[in-house]
């Protein structure tokens, strides 16, 4: 086989060599022009991701289940009927039968259009009732998402400044990660058929605005702030004044998602 | 070469079609891939900015107080101070961006829907059971919403 080797054959493969060589830059700028048709980003600039760290606080005790947050997030996003990215559940805790030695009742959930207009009256008399709350629920923003690490097609994703976001245009709508988040807060989007989740309204935090649902709330039931932009000098960020005043957990920290959502008054029953 | 061409040729067929279909898949994959994909993890890093693109509803306070500062003076001062001016007066981008548009009247409903009585609302909320407490159609008799603790 090596005697055959001859000049003009080496000549040819280096000839081969060089012109592929010289046809890389070709190709990226030919990839280049292919992207511009396709890309759809017209983004806009300022907003550095690296930058934030976002997270929601709840404190439970401010919450008194008007369902405005609700509302008004319905509006921002779009949210088709029937769906919500953030809702509001009511806990009735009935007092423990007579003599049965429990400290506790019966617990009765409701979330009526995810008390998107409010809540209706009670049908249980209020003698019955031990204690009752209101929560409210939305995306826990996990440090081990399971919603994102189940995305084949990688669609969905933690964004660096602790959003999980979306990806509409590469979203396939298979469902899995509707599936896998434990806290019921991803749902398929009826007209776009594409995973649609709580987003942090990241249009507005981009823009310096709060999300919808924390303007809107009239008791700051709900604080939202940036972990790694707080108001100057600490103690006047009402974020980490809230978490270094109150004493917060998180929703099923067993399950091992790493839920950022910081929570103040909850009582054992919720989930 | 020669132990190649030697191989059956249903075989050679087959390779040549693996490595054909290969390079048509990684031609496309070059191509397709948007530029931004993988640059920060499994995903288009360009999808924040198409979420950041679009336009908010809610214009926020800091909108309002821009121009009504009197009202947001008079706001500060009472127990309704927590509260945004579109929890009450509704989406107001459409006012901010041309003032001849006016947001709609408020009535009684809104005013229920907070201070509505329930075992399950907290303590601190200023509760009324609406049957008893006033049978007229107006809050705004006996209330000032800027500033509850006050009498009109």
């Amino acid at each position: 086989m090596s005697e055959n080797i001859t000049r003009r054959a080496v000549l040819k493969n280096l000839a081969a060599i060089a012109g592929g060589i010289l046809a890389m830059p070709a190709a990226r700028t030919c990839k280049a022009g292919v992207q511009n048709v396709l890309a759809s980003s017209n983004a806009p600039a300022g907003y550095d991701p690296f930058q934030h760290k976002w997270l929601m606080a709840f404190d439970v005790d401010r919450c008194i289940g008007c369902g405005l947050c609700v509302e008004a997030c319905c509006e921002e996003n779009a949210v088709p009927e029937g769906h919500w990215r953030t809702w509001i559940e009511r806990y009735v805790i009935k007092k423990p039968e007579a003599g049965s030695g429990k400290t506790r009742g019966e617990t009765v959930v409701d979330s009526p259009d995810g008390g998107k207009e409010g809540f209706p009256r009670l049908l249980i008399p209020k003698e019955e009732i031990l204690k009752s709350f209101f929560v409210p629920k939305m995306c826990n923003l996990c440090e081990h998402s399971p919603c994102t690490q189940v995305c084949p097609v990688g669609a969905t994703f933690d964004a660096p400044d602790g959003a999980v976001l979306v990806d509409k245009s590469y979203c396939i709508g298979c469902g899995f990660c509707i599936q896998a988040c434990p806290y019921g807060c991803r749902f398929l989007n009826p007209e776009t058929h594409t995973a649609d989740k709580c987003s942090l309204c990241y249009h507005r935090i981009t823009r310096g605005l709060k999300p919808a649902c924390v303007e809107i709330c009239p008791s700051q039931a709900r604080i939202f702030g940036d972990l790694k932009n707080p108001a100057p000098g600490l103690e006047n960020d009402p974020l980490q004044q809230f978490i270094a005043k109150n004493k917060v957990e998180e929703l099923k920290p067993s399950l091992g998602t790493g839920p950022r959502l910081a929570y103040a008054g909850l009582d054992e029953v919720v989930r | 070469m020669p132990r190649l061409l030697k191989m059956p040729p249903q075989i050679v067929r087959l390779v040549l079609l693996t490595i054909g279909i290969l390079c048509v898949y990684f031609t496309a994959r070059f191509f397709l891939t948007p530029p931004s994909f993988g640059l920060h993890g499994h995903y288009r890093f360009d999808a924040l900015h198409d979420m950041a693109s679009r336009e908010p509803y809610w214009a926020g306070k800091a909108a309002c107080v821009e121009c009504h500062t009197d009202h947001a003076a008079k706001l500060a001062k009472g127990e309704h101070k927590t509260l945004s001016c579109e929890t009450c007066h509704g989406p107001g981008r459409a006012h901010v961006e041309d003032w001849a548009v006016k947001l709609p009247k408020l009535n009684m409903s809104l005013c229920v829907r907070c201070h509505e009585a329930s075992p399950s609302r907290p303590q601190w909320l200023h509760q009324i059971n609406v049957h008893d407490h006033y049978t007229g159609n107006l809050c705004t008799e006996c209330h000032v919403p800027h500033q509850p603790n006050e009498v009109p």
